[in-house]
């Protein structure tokens, strides 16, 4: 099923960073759950070229899909959508991506976010907050700069409005050596699920990090792009 | 020259591709020589979704023969195929599956890719 989509509204979010909210397909409903990626059908080089980007926006909100991505130098796909505007209309497919969170937690969630791997992660957490769910939440967020800090103020405010969810950002230090210390030599609970998305070999280190570390393999669910 | 002989569940009929395994990549989705690249590459279509990053189970192909010559599975792969309908011991995510020498391999393209894999 190929849906199209009008580009309804744009958001700059950060330095290169922007969100396009698209108007969300009615007919058939497009529904999706928290953490799928929609597949965009851009016509680069003439030919339609498939690019995937997470879905930022929670299945509960109604009316628009908001997708979120980076200017990716050398990349045709960011660059194509960087030049739409307001009323283009994109064909995608979707959703797809078996990196979700859809029931309420059961167990203290932890959840890893480098760079733009914000995206699927700010979608779960809306989830996982709704649900009512008393079992802790913990975000860390690692970015270059505050600036690069997606959906910052929105996850301080949710922390200020739940008691059990923690936002830790993380400037300029290393993800793994926190998580190391957090979760791995602080105490020996290892009843914990992790949630963890971003760019390059990062995932795949604290994927590894974190299953030698004594937790189980279905604990640690990861998603690398 | 590597053949790769493409059977399809849905009963469409069986393709046969030859290529050079040395010009890889064919095209620019999965990972070069992939079972997916040389099928792109090829004109023969497999679902993808997630541009073949291997974030998806899309290109879910069943290795009916010469699984020998194919690269050995990662973990990231083994934790998507954990969730792929219709799994079996020799299924592989085409993205990945890596064609390694010159041989021949058939592959089964299953009939079903459920919209949430």
């Amino acid at each position: 099923m190929t849906y199209e989509a009008r580009i309804e509204q744009i958001i700059e979010r950060a330095p290169d960073t922007r969100s396009l909210f698209l108007h969300r397909p009615p007919s058939p409903p497009f529904t999706f759950i928290p953490g799928q990626f929609i597949s965009c059908l851009l016509p680069l080089d003439g030919e339609p070229a498939i690019r995937p980007y997470s879905i930022a926006s929670s299945p509960e909100e109604p009316g628009l899909l908001e997708i979120c991505l980076n200017l990716v130098p050398g990349g045709l796909g960011s660059r194509y959508l960087f030049g739409l505007g307001i009323g283009a209309v994109l064909r995608f497919t979707g959703p797809w991506g078996t990196f979700t969170l859809e029931r309420p937690p059961a167990a203290e969630c932890v959840f890893i976010a480098e760079g733009t791997g914000i995206v699927p992660i700010r979608s779960m957490l809306r989830r996982a907050l709704q649900t009512g769910s008393t079992y802790p939440l913990r975000l860390h967020h690692a970015a270059a700069s505050a600036a690069c800090l997606l959906y910052a103020n929105e996850f301080k405010r949710a922390a200020r409005e739940h008691a059990q969810f923690t936002f830790a950002p993380l400037l300029g230090g290393s993800l793994a050596g926190c998580i190391r210390r957090e979760y791995l030599a602080r105490d020996t609970d290892r009843s914990r699920h992790f949630y963890i998305c971003g760019v390059g070999s990062i995932v795949l280190e604290l994927r590894d990090l974190l299953r030698r570390g004594g937790y189980q393999r279905r604990a640690v669910q990861y998603e690398k792009w | 020259m590597a053949r790769l002989r493409v059977l399809f569940e849905s009963g469409a009929p069986e393709q046969i591709v030859e290529f050079d395994p040395a010009k890889a990549p064919f095209q620019h989705d999965g990972k070069p020589d992939s079972v997916l690249d040389v099928l792109l590459g090829h004109g023969v279509h497999l679902e993808h979704a997630c541009g073949g990053n291997c974030a998806c189970t899309t290109c879910h192909v069943i290795v009916k023969s010469g699984e020998q010559h194919l690269s050995e599975a990662e973990e990231n792969e083994l934790d998507l195929l954990d969730k792929a309908p219709g799994l079996t011991p020799t299924s592989r995510l085409g993205c990945q599956a890596v064609i390694e020498d010159d041989c021949e391999i058939s592959v089964l393209i299953p009939r079903f890719t459920i919209n949430a894999a």
